[in-house]
């Protein structure tokens, strides 16, 4: 409790956190609200875009591009304590080690968080407005989306607070996070087979938010080998369990 | 006396650089330790090894004859290098975090920032501080749960004639509570000034440590010249109380051990029948002393 209270602290007064908060929120809005007139196969994919309770898959994956944003928000927060020196004050007045990278982790978590709720208030928002169906059973149908975006977003983060702690420049770190989640290993991706890059963390992550509309993709080729969201649940928390474990070790074993 | 922390062979290297080398010392309760050293001699290392921020190579130390942990560190308030703050934050608010992390009482945040004269600028953002307000703000932060034991790394360093005269003073009214502290420094009479006990490091050894007065005694040194050299260099190998002495061209340098004066000197030289034709007494800096003891 005390890490978090400690943590809140320190980021609700910082201005960068609030502008990237505003930056995520701004964008995401402005992408829900077009994404509406996008055209696929020449015609505008139309308001049926918000009908519930679809809206809930379709929502978490524009919401998916946005988790690079949080990674790079989680790896400004802790690379700052490593320009700023505030993480080896902090263990020399009495945090240990693990606990320093235990709140980050649970930033990572209230930002998933917040994100969520984000998503909550914009399905419904967008939802009761344009849906066909507002009936409950509609709205409440596909909601556990939103868990599967939480479980997504805690894992962008975490992939990006490894980074933090491996890199400890702000600028190296962003660029090795944006390298390996969209470059590096979707080259992988591509050298290997279906049936074993499926397990890889980036397409677990992936696989929590399909491509709506993949079900019409997959009838024209031969079918995709991905998780399906329920199933990527399991590899996804196993990569975020590393991914934190190995931020542990990394920061006890170093000098600071 | 109680041990507040021993090192035991201490030594840390980065790649194939001995920062410290196999370090023991020892430091007692109510003493104000300095480790004096030049730039690069591994006073900060040690620090940061017995503050449990750098990982030590080698050897052990123990607080208050415990290992490291929570509770030690509860007992030690320390500033390391740099004042590390947020800039962005107000000083009180970061003094809020570091209470935090120390489970300090948040009610001593207003009393330390008087304590170090920041009372009234305790919503300036850290990064709109002066160095010298920036270290004042460290010391408050050091203080904040009324520590034990203080441990200083260059508290004057980079600051103005005034800034410094303002962190002395304050170091030696936390030193008169009774608190231990162990203060880091390249500047030898800010140890002398400030210090009662003093271990001398270079290029991560120990070259010597103890009481003030015993390492930088500022032992006088004789000038002496005579007519004929020879003899009288014979009788100095002779004579006790002389330590050590030096001839250069038609002079010769030397220094008496202690209790000895030039006095004494004069007299057995007469006694042998040598007429100095000058005899002078000079105090010795203690830059000379300081090379002294690294040059051994």
């Amino acid at each position: 409790m005390n890490l978090i209270k400690t943590e809140l602290r320190k980021i609700l007064q910082y201005p960068t956190f609030w502008v990237i908060m505003a930056t995520y929120v701004l964008l995401q809005v402005l992408l829900i609200y077009f994404s509406s007139s996008f055209m696929v196969s020449g015609q505008a994919l139309g308001k049926s875009l918000y009908d519930f309770p679809n809206l809930w898959m379709r929502f978490s994956y524009i919401a998916y591009f946005f988790n690079l944003l949080l990674g790079i928000l989680v790896i400004v927060l802790i690379t700052d304590e490593y320009s700023y020196r505030t993480l080896r004050q902090q263990v020399i007045d009495g945090r240990s080690r693990t606990e320093a990278v235990l709140a980050k982790f649970y930033v990572t978590l209230g930002l998933a968080a917040t994100g969520t709720v984000f998503l909550l208030i914009m399905g419904l928002l967008f939802g009761l407005i344009y849906s066909k169906d507002t009936s409950l059973g509609a709205i409440f149908g596909k909601i556990d989306y939103l868990s599967y975006f939480f479980v997504q977003a805690v894992g962008y983060m975490c992939l990006a607070m490894f980074f933090a702690f491996l890199i400890r420049k702000s600028g190296l770190a962003i660029i090795a996070f944006l390298a390996w989640s969209k470059i590096v290993e979707p080259i992988i991706h591509y050298q290997i087979d279906d049936s074993i890059d499926r397990f890889m963390p980036m397409k677990v992550f992936g696989s929590l938010t399909p491509t709506p509309g993949q079900e019409i993709i997959d009838g024209l080729t031969s079918p995709t080998l991905a998780l399906s969201p329920a199933w990527a649940v399991l590899p996804a928390l196993f990569y975020i369990a590393l991914l934190v474990l190995a931020s542990m070790l990394l920061v006890r074993y170093r000098d600071l | 006396m109680a041990t507040v922390l021993y090192l035991d062979e201490l030594s840390k290297k980065f790649g194939s650089l001995q920062a410290v080398d196999r370090l023991t010392l020892q430091v007692e309760a109510g003493s104000i330790y300095g480790l004096l050293g030049p730039n690069g001699s591994g006073k900060t290392t040690t620090l940061g090894m017995v503050l449990d921020v750098i990982r030590p190579s080698g050897g052990s130390y123990l607080w208050f004859g415990r290992s490291i942990s929570k509770a030690t560190k509860q007992r030690v308030g320390a500033l390391l290098e740099t004042p590390n703050f947020y800039p962005y934050l107000t000083a009180k608010a970061n003094l809020q975090v570091v209470a935090d992390t120390k489970q300090a009482d948040h009610r001593h945040i207003n009393k330390m920032l008087d304590m170090v004269g920041l009372g009234t600028r305790s919503h300036t953002t850290f990064k709109g501080f002066s160095l010298g307000m920036k270290q004042r703000l460290a010391l408050a932060a050091a203080m904040l749960n009324d520590p034990e034991v203080l441990v200083l790394d260059e508290p004057t360093n980079g600051l103005d004639p005034q800034g410094i005269a303002e962190v002395r003073d304050l170091i030696t009214r936390i030193a008169a509570q009774g608190k231990t502290i162990l203060l880091a420094s390249h500047l030898l009479d800010e140890v002398e000034k400030v210090c009662t006990h003093v271990a001398v490091l270079q290029a991560g050894k120990l070259k010597a440590n103890g009481p003030v007065g015993d390492i930088l005694s500022a032992q006088d040194q004789l000038l002496i010249s005579a007519e004929e050299l020879a003899p009288v260099l014979q009788l100095l190998e002779r004579l006790p109380y002389v330590v050590r002495f030096a001839q250069d061209k038609n002079t010769i340098s030397l220094t008496l051990s202690e209790g000895y004066t030039s006095t004494d000197l004069n007299r057995d030289m007469f006694a042998q029948g040598i007429v100095l034709s000058q005899l002078l007494v000079r105090r010795k800096s203690l830059e000379a002393q300081f090379l002294e003891i690294t040059q051994k």
